[in-house]
């Protein structure tokens, strides 16, 4: 029987594999940022331990920075601390760290593949959940807690079980690209498979749909696999992959040779057979905007908010929860999405801040002005895709449209820097979480893809970007 | 392991609402502690008492690889979360650190086990009993891996069998 990619990666990484026992796999790449790294570093002082590979070990500050001036001082202490404890962390041992003034900065799942570190093939972890994101190069990319951040810094390794295998298969074409993008086409797949259906697998995403994706828009769809609760989602490498990777900064000596390996090797067999399968057509799907507080609770923008029976499908907890995500929000059962007006709008984080989702928010952006009632920010996923975005004038058209403008990180996505929504304040947000307070004690998000948000930023409302001319 | 039961009757409580972003900069794990569930239960931290168990739906710890989760769990005097599922990274986190023991039960147990309860987890028999209500029902047994590292007492600790 053949072999999916999945299980090609695993069985080339593993140290050490028995019956009954876990697997012990051997890790390429591990990426490191401030937040959950300080314990994992404490841990080796306590042990005397040493990092194994610094070599295969690269660290950014990403999740607290300030993405105001940064030739200002970080008025957070705590956030001051925790980022001086990374430079601290990384000269100790070692680790090559892309710190605060790096041209390299950024969110780490955005500057990996930028740099040519995350390669196809490869094993990579990281202490973040959206490591997920790597797999788009055909990489098996886990999110691991500190102490396994703390294993893989001793030994390079992690005991892992082994996943079971997904197929997401997404067939069809979008009749309109520009509008109907890769965010709503993984909205669609979390809404369908539910926050918890891909539960200790890996996914592979497969078909027509996503072969037709750039890699920015690939990265956007691995990226939230986590929303649908697998341990990691891939894409089997292509030409397109292969393309994007080569001369980065950090891209190998040899890496024709390695391309010619990976066009052999990287690859699901015809007669290989998954755990789980799930398939999603394209032809029709409409842009999708998160109304709840997890990703899975989305509907289309031409919809109307579902009333809890019609969400739950009888399952009582899933009522609940509607019910509650309801109130939360302070939204109503079979309110059009449309009518949802908004007060705060965030283009950003590891889902969509990467070149590509800049360029084509910046279309519906261009010579129009946000919304009075509306604060507008854009921040870049790093200072790569800042400078790259600004050499193509992308900068001066949000500027001029009143949104702001910021330096790289991970911003509003998750609260942990200045950049936080108020009690009360409705937010449409590129990000990959609506849950209660993600973005700021008692603040409401609504998941969209980049144009979506940035429509809603010039309306003060949630509009069908599919009525606009995008070409 | 006997504990009494702090009942969330709900699905997918994630690691946000568990110990929400702005707390992820605490190294004080005492301090930790009195902003866990804070962004579901304000209450929590007074009523939550050393040897409680959680009791949940599904999917519970969805979200973020945040290890900080369940060490504000841990260091408020939680033992045991059982809930229906768990999301795959708080699940590992809880018992690599030697945090909590995470159980998975089924509806039974779900249904039948109420706010306040107090219940007796024999991990050694896959048991779990309603001390309250005189109920005894199943729990779902740890896989080899897991029960290795809660056994050996966190993941540093876990040594593969030598043969």
């Amino acid at each position: 029987m053949g072999k999916t990619l999945f299980e090609k990666i695993w069985e080339s990484h593993i140290v050490v594999e028995k019956q009954n026992e876990p697997a012990l796999i051997y890790i390429d790449r591990h990426l490191v940022h401030e937040v959950t790294s300080p314990q994992a570093f404490d841990g080796l002082r306590m042990n005397n331990r040493q990092v194994r590979r610094p070599d295969l070990t690269i660290a950014t500050m990403d999740h607290n920075v300030p993405t105001s001036d940064r030739t200002l001082p970080i008025l957070d202490q705590t956030s001051a601390v925790q980022i001086k404890t990374l430079e601290n962390n990384c000269k100790d041992f070692g680790i090559k760290l892309f710190d605060i003034n790096s041209p390299n900065q950024g969110i780490v799942h955005v500057i990996g593949p930028q740099l040519g570190i995350t390669l196809p093939g490869s094993t990579i972890v990281c202490g973040d959940s959206h490591t997920s994101t790597h797999g788009a190069f055909g990489a098996l990319a886990l999110g691991i807690g500190t102490s396994e951040v703390e294993h893989v810094l001793a030994s390079q390794t992690l005991w892992l079980e082994k996943p079971k295998t997904f197929e997401v298969r997404v067939e069809g074409k979008r009749n309109n690209p520009h509008a109907v993008t890769a965010k709503d086409i993984i909205l669609s797949i979390i809404k369908n498979i539910g926050t918890a259906g891909g539960t200790g697998t890996v996914i592979e995403y497969r078909g027509e749909g996503i072969t037709d994706l750039s890699m920015d828009q690939r990265m956007t769809i691995c990226n939230m696999s986590i929303e649908g609760g697998a341990r990691a989602g891939l894409i089997a490498p292509d030409q397109k992959t292969f393309d994007y990777l080569r001369d980065r900064e950090y891209t190998p000596k040899n890496y024709e040779t390695l391309v010619d390996s990976w066009k052999e090797n990287l690859k699901t067999d015809s007669d290989a057979i998954f755990d789980k399968q799930f398939i999603l057509n394209i032809n029709d799907i409409a842009p999708q905007v998160s109304w709840g507080t997890n990703p899975g609770m989305t509907c289309d923008v031409d919809e109307p908010i579902p009333s809890p029976d019609e969400f739950s499908n009888g399952d009582v907890n899933q009522k609940k929860g509607a019910e509650k995500a309801l109130e939360y929000m302070d939204l109503k059962s079979g309110t059009m999405i449309e009518d949802i007006t908004i007060d705060r709008v965030f283009i950003g984080s590891c889902t969509n801040a990467r070149l590509e989702d800049l360029i084509e928010s910046s279309k519906i952006v261009q010579g129009q002005k946000v919304a009075s009632n509306v604060h507008a920010m854009v921040v870049p996923g790093s200072q790569m895709v800042k400078k790259q975005a600004e050499e193509m004038g992308l900068d001066k058209i949000f500027i001029d449209a009143n949104f702001e403008w910021r330096e790289a990180g991970c911003s509003m996505c998750l609260g942990m820097n200045p950049d936080i929504l108020s009690p009360g304040e409705r937010c449409a947000s590129t990000s990959n979480r609506n849950f209660e307070g993600r973005q700021g004690n008692g603040g409401r998000t609504h998941l969209v893809s980049p144009v979506m948000a940035a429509a809603a930023a010039i309306n003060g409302h949630f509009v069908d970007v599919r009525k606009l001319d995008l070409n | 392991m006997k504990g009494n039961i702090i009942k969330y009757a709900r699905d997918n409580i994630d690691t946000d609402v568990i110990i929400p972003g702005q707390y992820l900069k605490v190294h004080d794990y005492a301090e930790l502690a009195t902003h866990a569930m804070e962004g579901l239960d304000p209450d929590f931290h007074s009523k939550v008492k050393e040897g409680d168990f959680i009791l949940s739906g599904k999917n519970f710890g969805c979200g973020s690889s945040r290890e900080h989760a369940p060490i504000a769990l841990s260091h408020s005097g939680v033992k045991a979360i059982l809930a229906l599922s768990f999301a795959r990274i708080f699940y590992r986190n809880s018992v690599d650190g030697a945090f909590l023991l995470p159980i998975e039960i089924d509806q039974d147990a779900y249904d039948g086990i109420s706010e306040g309860d107090e219940i007796d987890i024999d991990v050694s028999k896959n048991e779990i009993k309603n001390i309250t209500k005189n109920q005894t029902y199943k729990m779902k047994p740890f896989s080899e891996i897991i029960g290795k590292i809660i056994a050996a007492g966190g993941l540093f600790k876990y040594k593969p069998d030598q043969d």
